[in-house]
């Protein structure tokens, strides 16, 4: 036995033993994601002929096309415009919520946290044609309105900007409060109590300490919200409808509607590396700000 | 996957037969039965076109001679996208493709279709010739024609052109995914032909300023004519029948310029795992019984002579002698070539 642990704790072996944990994961990383990605960026190099959809090349031409042309561009501000708002929503929905779970002593705290859990058992198109219900011109709200007399004709809820907000901040939420919980879970009431104790008030207190401590969870979370609404697909089809284009919807598009595989990858590789640049950038300016 | 079959599970037909070819073997005697077909993967849209599959050609016809039909269902563009995908591949993963002829074209100019060996489809003889492609067999077809509620719409239109007209303003409501079918009428109705719709586009752009809606899908357009929100458009005369049956006041009018049809059918891929027992779901899929029934469920009417359809059936979903003589077929080399610049369009310009 003795041996056998100096054999374990031997450099080399030790090498060998991480390697062996690490290599099963990374092969699924390799063959699910590198993969594909790779493969996806060489088709976003190749040019598009209708009748044999790609022809290998090693051309710019789909990302100067997507750059120089303003509708295209205009989709991506628009879906970035979206996702910023739909994530400054969430958060800022989600403290609250996130806070009353972390901090409740109920014994009904563990319903509270399935019924936040609840949505995320339905599927996005699901809970999208929830809202094709509520949001119709003869859906519930309208009926709502007309009824009352507020208004005489319905009003367009559906395929608009706001239909998708709504959408996909109820999609992102979920996510945001249980990373946000988790976080405030781990900060001590005791700290709490001793900035209030020192005088500070509710906001002093939230500003200068939850805030800060519960800083590893608002970007999480702001991260997560951020990417999911970035690539939202089923949301903007469904309640954006054909005038509301986003880029998720945009990509598949190119893919499945017109078979332009170099194109839909080009776009899909802007719409990743927005993404990715986006987040590491607000991520470091948030870690910046509050480490100070 | 939909599964269709009697019981008996590809397993159980494995086990039987090897067991059957050992007995054979020995007394050098196969039963027709051991004979069977296999299994035969059928690519098709979902809702009642796959359960109709099943219904009246799966279950009655291929089941009984010992034949396993799946479908692989899903949307049309996601269809095509997998059989490009599988091109390189010695196999794929289905037997037939359900698609419309002008997607049949495309998909036999990027070299994926299998000609089809009409010697083994027996009932191809009472084929309509316009529905007997090299590459393909047509199915169903119907015709593009106008749909418009006589209470909001007071004057019956006549044409493309009454129809796809700015002065409908919100009344007018437009399909996005008929987007090609869409530009080919207000060409027609603006003087453009099959192989030109650059007439059509300033016709669309003036009746999106008027404010004509912009609808998904044929069933959200289904659902804005029964609400009223819609009194006019264009659609397939077969779904038009469908929407009558179900509660939509709407009239049908064939327009002079002349009727689009819209034909569907079935290819088989190249790289087909069963290329025989394809060309017998075919032969099946033009049984005159599986036509009928098609007619009657879908409103669709059918692909060959020799089916027998009820006077009244015919009246609701066909065409008169003067309306047969206006149905025109699309140019196919026409959409392929341009439907990507179309639909650049059609995103950019008129929806942007």
């Amino acid at each position: 036995m003795g041996s056998a642990t100096a054999r374990l704790e031997r450099p080399g072996t030790q090498a060998w033993t991480a390697a062996a944990m690490i290599a099963p994961a990374s092969i699924v990383v390799m063959i699910g994601i590198v993969l594909p990605v790779a493969i996806l960026f060489r088709y976003s190099l190749n040019q598009f002929t209708p009748a044999k959809v790609m022809v290998d090349a090693v051309t710019l031409e789909n990302y100067v096309k997507f750059f120089t042309d303003p509708f295209y561009r205009a989709i991506l501000f628009r879906t970035i415009r979206v996702a910023a708002l739909c994530t400054a929503i969430c958060v800022v929905l989600a403290f609250p919520m996130a806070y009353c779970l972390a901090r409740t002593r109920s014994r009904f705290k563990n319903l509270l946290l399935m019924a936040v859990i609840l949505p995320l058992f339905v599927g996005n198109a699901v809970r999208a044609a929830g809202w094709m219900v509520l949001f119709g011109n003869r859906g519930f709200i309208n009926s709502m309105l007309i009824g009352l007399g507020i208004t005489r004709e319905p009003l367009q809820i559906m395929y608009t900007e706001f239909a998708v907000v709504v959408g996909v901040i109820a999609v992102n939420l979920p996510f945001v409060v249980l990373t946000l919980q988790a976080v405030l879970e781990g900060i001590d009431r005791a700290v709490e109590e001793a900035a209030l104790g020192l005088g500070a008030g509710p906001w002093r207190t939230f500003r200068h300490v939850i805030l800060p401590l519960a800083m590893p969870g608002v970007i999480a979370g702001t991260i997560l919200s951020f990417i999911l609404a970035m690539n939202a697909y089923a949301t903007p089809v469904l309640l954006g409808g054909p005038t509301f284009q986003m880029m998720g919807p945009t990509v598949y598009n190119q893919f499945a509607g017109l078979s332009n595989w170099p194109f839909g990858a080009a776009l899909a590789f802007v719409l990743m590396t927005a993404t990715l640049l986006l987040t590491v950038t607000s991520n470091w300016m948030a870690q910046a700000r509050y480490r100070r | 996957m939909d599964k269709h079959d009697s019981g008996i599970t590809r397993r159980r037909l494995l086990k039987a037969t090897g067991a059957l070819a050992g007995v054979s073997a020995m007394s050098g005697f196969t039963p027709a039965w051991a004979q069977s077909g296999g299994r035969v993967v059928v690519g098709t849209w979902g809702g009642d076109y796959s359960k109709l599959l099943a219904k009246n050609i799966d279950t009655p016809l291929l089941v009984p001679k010992k034949y396993e039909v799946v479908h692989d269902i899903g949307g049309d563009s996601e269809r095509r996208a997998k059989m490009r995908a599988e091109a390189r591949l010695p196999r794929g993963t289905s037997d037939l493709q359900g698609l419309s002829a002008p997607q049949m074209y495309e998909m036999n100019e990027a070299g994926l279709c299998l000609p089809i060996d009409y010697a083994k489809i027996p009932n191809a003889q009472y084929l309509l010739t316009q529905m007997r492609y090299p590459y393909g067999v047509g199915h169903i077809y119907s015709g593009k024609v106008i749909l418009y509620n006589p209470k909001l719409i007071t004057t019956p239109p006549t044409s493309f052109a009454d129809a796809i007209d700015p002065k409908h303003g919100g009344k007018l409501g437009i399909i996005d995914i008929q987007y090609p079918y869409t530009m080919m009428a207000a060409a027609l109705g603006s003087g453009g032909s099959m192989t030109n719709y650059e007439p059509g586009k300033e016709r669309l752009l003036a009746c999106r300023k008027a404010g004509a809606k912009i609808l998904p899908t044929n069933e959200a357009m289904a659902q804005a004519l029964q609400n009223e929100e819609v009194g006019i458009c264009i659609m397939w005369k077969a779904r038009a029948v469908q929407w009558q049956k179900a509660g939509a006041k709407v009239d049908t009018v064939a327009p002079k310029e002349g009727i689009p049809l819209y034909i569907s059918g079935f290819v088989i891929p190249k790289n087909a795992p069963n290329k025989d027992a394809a060309h017998f779901w075919l032969n099946e899929m033009l049984q005159p019984s599986a036509q009928e029934a098609f007619a009657e469920d879908m409103g669709y009417n059918g692909s060959v002579t020799n089916a027998k359809i009820p006077p009244e059936t015919e009246k609701r979903i066909g065409f008169n002698a003067d309306e047969r003589k206006r149905l025109i077929d699309l140019d196919y080399g026409y959409l392929a070539k341009n439907d990507a610049a179309l639909k650049e369009w059609w995103d950019k310009s008129f929806k942007g």
